[in-house]
Order: structure tokens, then sequence, then C-alpha cells
């Protein structure tokens, strides 16, 4: 029989996350203290196909196994809205403007009543894209980047953005071997860059791409290579979730 | 700064109507449009919070009170951007004279007294012209209040301003909420050239106004149709060819 002296002992130990400044992108939500949230905003940001559901599902894993609680939120899930931002999109009949706005309010529909509440609680927030996507996407479609900025002025500035990054070609690939479709938004057909739905998901993810490196020096994402194996991809995370919880082993 | 639609080179203009609940606006913008109407001129009406799309959302944040003042300024704007586009803008560009009960102040006013900061508000209708004209209906705070509480009607939670918790009583709520945006109403006042109307004196003499400053300040005649609208198909008799009065398309039309 074994007993527990051959095994290694529990380690039964859990840190606290270390507490960092924290700051909205504009004038943020009316009434909220920005003194009194804890926890930890980390947000995954690439395309589809890029891996961020499998990463955000290690992360959770890992986070969980430390002893923390987690909370995840993502773009098109909000109570007030979500189910008429899906009809819009199927019918395809909603103006830019109208489409942008109607995405910023399922995000501050989800910061108010998701995100805010859970860092009060202090607990870690994984979110399956941000503004940044929101924004990229607008952009792409020739919007106002200062009339964005004001209407993203509410969000709130993370604590963490991870960029998984995959060429368009290997994006192709993996949402085909999920697929075997490609997606009518996410290959930016509404743009008319070409009625070849293939043509179109390449010339897209390019455009997009390059809206992500140049917001990149703004924001400060973290670039990592996505187009590496689960496990490496994983590993190169973990490492630098630990700097941003920056616990004192 | 923004600018109008006629300094944009449209060939439509806008009017927009403003003021609180109880004011009369909506009854004048009404017989402004039927009048408009019965005139051949081309005219379009539309009213704050009614896009199709967007309305079962508001509604829903509305009837579940999920609304912060964020969010409700959101979803309002979303919705005046789904009208403003798709509406707005193609008949403005088609010549057409554009009605609105309500336009962008009714946000900046709310919005603002709901505790969002102006510039951002400001920042979000950025994409939308001026009107061409605004009349703003300048009643006494009591007698839009009176129009609307007489009745002792049931107060939707929005409306009556109850997120703000200003007060317990919708009623008393109410009042204090109207203060508020009629400040903020009169503080725009001069800065976008409101015309302002009494809404203290009788419907027609106001109505009477109305018609005389939009003759004065647009040449109407320009906006007239060049041939009376065909009547629908199923108002056309099957065999027999009828000349049908040009009066009484206009008004098939106008009842469409």
């Amino acid at each position: 029989m074994s007993t527990r002296s051959d095994k290694r002992p529990f380690d039964t130990r859990v840190f606290l996350p270390r507490p960092a400044p924290r700051r909205w992108y504009g004038h943020g939500i009316p009434g909220v203290d920005l003194n009194r949230l804890g926890g930890k905003l980390i947000v995954m940001e690439g395309a589809d196909g890029s891996g961020r559901s499998t990463q955000i599902a290690k992360l959770v894993q890992l986070l969980e196994a430390s002893g923390h609680a987690t909370v995840q939120v993502g773009l098109k899930r909000s109570t007030l809205v979500s189910e008429e931002l899906e009809l819009a999109k199927g019918g395809n009949i909603l103006s830019h403007t109208t489409l942008s706005l109607f995405y910023a309010t399922d995000f501050a529909d989800q910061l108010e009543n998701v995100i805010l509440p859970a860092l009060r609680a202090g607990a870690m927030v994984l979110a399956d894209r941000y503004i940044y996507t929101l924004m990229a996407r607008d952009l792409v479609r020739g919007m106002d980047e200062k009339w964005l900025k004001n209407l993203y002025g509410v969000a709130l500035v993370p604590d963490a953005v991870f960029y998984l990054n995959v060429p368009p070609e290997e994006l192709v690939q993996r949402t085909f071997a999920k697929n075997a479709a490609l997606d009518y938004w996410e290959s930016g057909m509404d743009l008319g860059l070409s009625r070849d739905i293939f043509d179109s998901f390449l010339k897209y993810q390019v455009l997009l791409t390059k809206e992500f490196k140049r917001m990149q020096t703004t924001y400060g994402f973290t670039i990592v290579d996505g187009s590496r194996s689960v496990e490496e991809t994983s590993a190169q995370l973990k490492s630098k979730i630990d700097s941003v919880l920056k616990h004192s082993h | 700064m923004l600018k109008t639609f006629a300094e944009l080179k449209f060939p439509g203009r806008l009017i927009a109507v403003e003021g609180l609940d109880g004011s009369g606006k909506s009854t004048q913008i009404y017989l402004l449009k039927r009048w408009l109407e019965l005139q051949g001129v081309k005219v379009y009406f539309s009213e704050w919070n009614s896009s199709e799309l967007v309305k079962s959302a508001t509604s829903k944040g509305k009837k579940r009170e999920l609304l912060t003042p964020t969010t409700f300024s959101l979803i309002h704007a979303t919705d005046f951007a789904d009208r403003y586009e798709r509406h707005l803008v193609p008949l403005l560009r088609a010549g057409f004279i554009v009605l609105c009960d309500r336009y962008i102040f009714t946000a900046f006013a709310r919005d603002t007294v709901r505790g969002c900061p102006p510039e951002w508000v400001r920042g979000l209708y950025s994409f939308a012209a001026l009107p061409d004209l605004t009349f703003f209906f300048k009643a006494e705070l009591e007698v839009s209040l009176h129009r609307i509480l007489d009745g002792r009607p049931k107060l939707k939670y929005f409306e009556a301003g109850m997120d703000l918790h200003l007060s317990n009583d919708p009623y008393e709520s109410f009042r204090i909420f109207q203060g508020r945006i009629l400040e903020q109403y009169l503080a725009m006042s001069t800065e976008f050239d409101f015309l302002v109307i009494d809404a203290n004196r009788p419907i027609e003499v106001q109505q009477s106004d109305v018609r005389n400053l939009l003759a004065r300040k647009l040449n109407l005649a320009a906006f007239q149709r060049e041939y009376p609208l065909p009547s629908p198909p199923s108002a056309r008799p099957a065999r027999k060819v009828v000349k049908v009065e040009p009066e009484s398309v206009e008004d098939e039309y106008a009842q469409r």
C-alpha cells in the first residue's frame, strides 16, 4: 500500500495578485470607483482560428489551479443586445455606424454588468476579444479613429492584452479544419475586397493584422506567436501571465 | 464644427422639433407634416427611438431595467444611427424635407442629466449633421408637467428618470428630471440657434408661427413634387380608367 509519505506533499499555497494602478481609456463609466476594483483583466485578441478559446481554457485551468476565481466574457454575449446583434448581422442590413454603436452597446453592457462586478469581487476576468477587435474592424472600414477613441473612452485599461498572431494562410487552414466554410463577416465580404470569399478572407485578415500592428504601439499588446503548437503557445502565455500577477513567491 | 445639411450641400432639409414631454411639439410637427403634404411638398417624418431593429433591444432594456446611463446613451445612439443612415440621409439626398420629432439635442440633454460627460455624448453623435432648423417648444415646466401628469398615467421607469434616484415617488422624480432637462435645453438654445416657440399659447397660434417661420426660412416651392404621385395599384380600378384628383392622391400617400 502506498502511503502519503512517498508522494510529494500537496502544495496548499495560494498567492494574492499584486495590485496595480487602474485607469480608463477616456472618462470611463460614470460613478465607478477605480480603487474598488481588484482582480485582473486579461484580454486575448486574435483572429478566428488563432486559438483564442483554446488558450483561454488553458489559462482558466492554470489560474484556478493557483486559487484564483475566473470569469469569462466575449463579444456579442450581452443580455441587452446580443440577440438583436445576431439578427442584424444575419440580415446584413445595418450600416457601419449603426453596427459599430450596436457592438459598443454590447460591450458597455458586459463591462458594467459582468467585468466591473467581477473585478470588484476580486476575480480574474478573461476577455475573449475586447475593444481592439471592434476598433480594428471599424478602422478597416474607414471609420474615424477619433470618433472610435471617444466611443471606447468608456473602457477600462486591461492588465494585459495578448495578441495571438497567426499568418492568414494558416488561419484559412485552421478554419477549414473546423468548419469547412468561411464566415461572411470574418472574411470581410461587406467590404467588397473581392467577390471570391477565399480571396476576400486573405485580404481582410491582412488588413486587420496591419491595424493590430499599428495599434500595438498605442495600446501595448503583447504579441504571442500563435502559429506554434497549443502547448508551446500556452507555455509562452504562462510565463507572461506570471509577470502580470507578480506573485511574490 | 458640425454643419447643417444645407451647408453640406444636401438638396433636402432637416427640420427638428425639441422640447419636454407635454410641450405639444408632437402635435405641432404632425400639423406641419399634414400641411406640407397637402402643399405637395416631399416630406418625411421620423420619430425618436423608432428603428425597428434596435427597438426590441431598447424595449427589453427598459422593461427589465437593464440600462445604465452609458448603455442608455449607446442604445439610443444606435437607434439614431440606424434611422440616420438608412432613412434620413438617403431622403435628404433625394431632396425631401425631413421632419424629426426629437433629434440629437434630446440625447445631449437627457444623457447629460443622467451623468454622461457632455463631450462624450456629443462625440457619439458627431457623425450626424445639424438640422437646418430646430424648433424648440418652450412651455412653462408646470404646464408640461400638468399635460403629462394630470391623467395620472403610469410613468415608465426610465421616462420618470427613476434610474437617477431623485425620488422614490415616480411623479416627484419625473418633475425633477424634466426640470433638469429643461435647464439643459435652455443652455443649448443659443449655441444651436433654436427657434423658440412659446408653447403656452393655443395650438393654432403656435402652428401659424411655425408655418410662417418655415416658409420664410425655406423656399418651399423648391421641394414640391413636379408630378403628383401615382396612386398605389390596389387603389386603381381594374378596368375603368378614372382620373384621380391630385389632392386626394396626396392624401392617400399621406395615410400610408
